[in-house]
């Protein structure tokens, strides 16, 4: 057998079994009172309370409504980040006009446009779609600019020798040359879209899981809070699992 | 019909900063010509063809093809790369209707036009595959069919069979000799291989570098229709040692000049 190579079962036991040994631990430092439940509960007891809540049809809705946050948010700035990435890869001149803004907004963190935006929308879902947008735009710009950069010239000169025109180069060739690259950037951005949510819900919300872990702080339900952040790794893993799919679909081109 | 210029370079230089690309090219393509630019590296054939497509603009002078002064990109030069540049994303089929679609074809009709030159080029049955799926051989195929498909005036290949293997190539070369004799398209290929200048050519420009310019102006009068056996007559032995008299004394002359 090549040790390079081991059968994949075996690496998927190996995984499971260290994701084993790291719960039993956890749950054996909180059985035995080395640490108070209050600061940190067994992984039984998260799921316990997972379990309840979810009978009680309390948990689902907060799930639903963080991610609808994100996807509204996320879908608007890359609605808009991709068309004008592409204008902007394409033109010097667009490219000059746009740079000083997009120089001042990108090293503005997401948390330093809530207060602005609690002040124009309140604690509306507007806002937490503003915020995701706020927080997302600027990097998604980037990452496209970045993306069409990276079309190899010769095959913008085919086209043009075929007969297209300026425009009919940026949907026919730079939209679907750069889209491997655009998409592996909006992973990257629909992660950041989850950040900017968690962080607007634990600052000003009603619902949410940002929501659900302040209110299990204030309440001292340590193990609400443990849940909440489960259930966020949990569901980032899983529109990143859809991502991932859908990316799969849009390049079977690729090898 | 055939007396008709179809390309006319007149008085054509090209300068990079102080380096002189090309110095005062003449030079009249007539319709259905094959002129095969045979030239070492440096000595300004890519540069000439890019004037050619308009790609890249004379320092003075200028170009006509087929009555019209280049001065942009012009598709009716359908230009074939060294390197195939196939659209990764596209399939075979909507690669080569890629120039049908630009001039808004309908699909039905585009799809119908580039079935037939698929069929041309002898991929018939890898419609459907991605570039990423093809040999070298077959990419360049499809990358033939996509000019042919669009209908130039005039195309133009730039060391398309360099990066293939020697088998490959010498199919490819019959190939396109027999798409040359069915379209009668006027041809301008570039080549450092004097045996693919004399197998495909009607007419052989031998070019010299710094300044690039052509020295030599050979007509090919090997019979046509031709294939790889031509390269056994004494007619080709005797036309390939004239033209490696002048290529190596301008190879030796620009060697010198770089030592210097």
């Amino acid at each position: 057998m090549n040790p390079k190579n081991p059968p994949r079962a075996s690496l998927l036991a190996t995984s499971a079994l260290s994701v084993l040994v790291f719960l039993a631990i956890w749950e054996l430092v909180c059985r035995t009172g080395l640490v108070d439940p209050i600061f940190l509960p067994p992984p039984s007891a998260v799921l316990a309370k997972g379990w309840a809540m979810a009978e009680q049809g309390t948990l689902l809705g907060q799930v639903l409504a963080s991610a609808r946050r994100v996807m509204t948010g996320f879908l608007a700035a890359a609605l808009v980040a991709i068309p004008l990435g592409i204008v902007l890869g394409t033109s010097t001149y667009a490219r000059a006009a746009f740079d000083p803004l997009l120089s001042f907004l990108r090293p503005l963190p997401s948390m330093s446009w809530i207060p602005l935006s609690l002040l124009w929308f309140g604690i509306t879902e507007t806002q937490k779609y503003s915020i995701v947008f706020m927080g997302t735009f600027a990097p998604a710009l980037v990452y496209v600019i970045e993306a069409t950069r990276n079309i190899d010239p010769l095959l913008i000169r085919a086209a043009q020798n075929l007969g297209a025109s300026r425009w009919q180069v940026m949907k026919e060739v730079i939209l679907p040359g750069s889209l491997p690259q655009i998409l592996s950037g909006m992973k990257v951005i629909l992660g950041l879209a989850w950040t900017c949510v968690i962080s607007a819900e634990l600052v000003a919300a009603r619902e949410g899981l940002g929501f659900l872990i302040m209110n299990g702080k204030e309440f001292f339900q340590t193990e609400v809070v443990v849940l909440g952040m489960v259930l966020i790794s949990v569901t980032v893993l899983i529109t990143d699992f859809v991502f991932r799919q859908i990316e799969h679909r849009v390049l079977r081109w690729q090898k | 019909m055939s007396n008709a210029s179809m390309i006319s370079i007149q008085g054509v230089s090209k300068h990079y900063g102080s380096f002189q690309a090309l110095e005062q090219v003449d030079l009249d393509v007539a319709q259905g010509e094959f002129v095969v630019l045979l030239g070492a590296s440096g000595c300004g054939k890519s540069t000439l063809l890019n004037l050619i497509t308009g790609f890249d603009h004379p320092t003075s002078g200028r170009i006509v093809v087929n009555g019209r002064p280049v001065n942009k990109v012009d598709p009716n030069c359908g230009m074939v790369f060294q390197q195939y540049a196939l659209f990764p994303w596209l399939t075979v089929l909507e690669n080569v209707g890629f120039g049908l679609k630009m001039k808004g074809v309908p699909k039905a009709r585009r799809n119908e036009v580039a079935q037939r030159f698929v069929e041309m080029v002898g991929l018939k049955g890898f419609e459907d595959r991605f570039p990423s799926a093809l040999s070298g051989g077959m990419r360049q195929r499809v990358s033939i069919a996509r000019v042919l498909a669009n209908d130039p005036d005039v195309i133009l290949l730039d060391e398309p069979f360099a990066a293939l293997d020697a088998m490959t190539r010498q199919v490819l070369q019959d190939e396109l000799l027999r798409i040359y004799e069915k379209s009668r398209k006027t041809i301008v290929f570039i080549t450092h291989s004097i045996d693919e200048a004399l197998l495909l050519s009607t007419r052989m420009l031998i070019m010299s570098a710094r300044p690039g310019r052509v020295v030599t102006d050979i007509r090919n009068d090997l019979p046509m229709p031709r294939n790889a056996e031509v390269q056994l007559s004494p007619r080709y032995n005797e036309l390939k040692s004239q033209i490696w008299k002048t290529v190596q004394a301008e190879v030796m002359r620009s060697l010198e000049a770089t030592s210097h």
